[in-house]
């Protein structure tokens, strides 16, 4: 019985059929690395890097890269719009959700925070931006980088006050993972929530990102280039937008920073 | 010249309209050729997302264009129509540079090859680069730094 229990476990975080795996000792950023190899592309294609010397987050904030934490790139081809792009933003936060569950066990205290900062106990334990690249109305490729910090935190000192501080893996549960199994088991968790995308639509996505956000019914702080929103996290509508109930009235925010 | 009627105007804008209110829409332009120096031209819009307020319909051109087609300078030309507009993939907010503080993709007057970012539009945490569709000369700019623009909105002007 435990036999075939285990070969369907094994089943479930195997390596995605059609899905090419490269693994680089070193690279300047995993999204760059891919936007180089978007026009060979034949196949979704994850990128690891053991090392990235120039990583990036969001609006040109460098991604600390420590030794040992996870740094991947999906390149893909997606169909659609660039909206229907976007919403691999929440597949990618539900995968890496998912994953990371499977890693660290059912005791892990996991949520999300809009829209795909995954955190563990709380803190920021992963980061996730994605870049289309060379699309108008529909996107040609779509790189989804993910960091996450499998054993050790960046060191924060000196910046902004953040609403997430940022933990690790190994900090919170004492887990050593090798970055390139921790990729077996994203890859493995990305393939299905894409396959549940493409058959589905984002219906069951939305429901399982929201059953998984962080602070829903709470009131938040919406931060963009231009304005700050706070109002009463209510949901997020069929694109995928922060839906906020303010004292004007509701808003749906598809870009902004989130603070609580 | 067989002037057409202006009922059929005022019908025509009548049904717009109600395209505008049925379909969800902010903003809606036509122009109609009824023959040779007798065209209408309207822009529906509806102001304020706000639920409470009442749509408005502003006709803009057209009275002008019922009474002298032909003599009636140019209406401010809609960005949106013009064959150079770049057009938002996404609702979202732009970005003309890579990151705060530095030098924007492009100015206007740059020349910029097919493909060549112009913008980024971002949603969901999403970077879209928004790419010159064709080479040529940025001619306009149509949004702000870290403004929030709707699905189609114009955001450049390039030919």
């Amino acid at each position: 019985m435990s036999g075939s229990t285990d070969t369907r476990a094994a089943d479930l975080w195997a390596w995605p059929e059609g899905v090419a795996r490269h693994v680089l000792p070193e690279v300047d950023s995993t999204n760059a690395q891919a936007a180089r190899l978007a026009p060979h592309l034949t196949q979704p294609t994850w990128i690891l890097a053991l090392r990235q010397t120039a990583g990036r987050a969001r609006r040109g904030r460098s991604w600390q890269d420590t030794p040992g934490n996870f740094a991947a790139t999906l390149l893909m081809r997606p169909t659609g719009t660039a909206q229907d792009a976007a919403l691999r933003s929440f597949v990618a936060a539900l995968a890496l959700h998912e994953a990371l569950g499977a890693v660290v066990g059912p005791s892990a205290n996991l949520s999300i925070k809009w829209p795909n900062d995954v955190l563990l106990n709380g803190g920021k334990v992963a980061g996730i931006l994605l870049e289309s690249l060379g699309g108008g109305r529909a996107v040609s490729h779509l790189a989804i980088g993910i960091g996450v910090n499998l054993a050790a935190a960046p060191d924060v000192a000196g910046l902004d006050p953040v609403t997430a501080p940022p933990v690790s893996v190994a900090g919170e549960t004492g887990l050593t993972l090798p970055p390139e199994e921790f990729l077996t088991y994203l890859a493995a968790a990305f393939a299905r929530c894409e396959a549940q995308l493409a058959t589905f639509g984002f219906g069951p996505i939305r429901t399982a990102w929201l059953a998984r956000a962080a602070r829903i019914g709470q009131t938040i702080t919406a931060r963009t280039m231009t304005e700050v929103i706070e109002g009463r996290f209510e949901t997020i509508d069929d694109t995928g937008a922060l839906v906020l109930a303010t004292a004007q009235g509701r808003r749906a925010v598809p870009a902004a920073d989130v603070y609580f | 010249m067989t002037k057409h009627p202006h009922e059929t105007d005022v019908a025509f804008i009548q049904a717009l309209a109600e395209l505008l209110n049925k379909n969800d829409l902010t903003e809606l332009a036509v122009m109609r050729e009824y023959g040779e120096n007798d065209s209408l031209e309207v822009r529906v819009v509806k102001q304020a997302p706000v639920a409470a307020a009442a749509p408005v319909y502003a006709a803009a051109p057209a009275p002008a264009a019922l009474a002298a087609p032909a003599a009636a300078p140019a209406p401010a030309e809609d960005p949106a129509r013009h064959p150079g507009a770049v057009a938002s993939p996404m609702v979202g907010t732009v970005y003309l540079a890579a990151e705060p503080g530095a030098t924007p993709f492009v100015a206007v007057g740059d020349a910029v090859k097919e493909g060549q970012t112009l913008l980024i539009v971002e949603a969901m945490k999403t970077m879209n680069h928004i790419p010159a569709p064709k080479s040529g000369t940025v001619k306009r700019i149509l949004v702000e730094d870290g403004s929030a623009v709707e699905y189609g909105a114009p955001l450049m002007i390039v030919e």
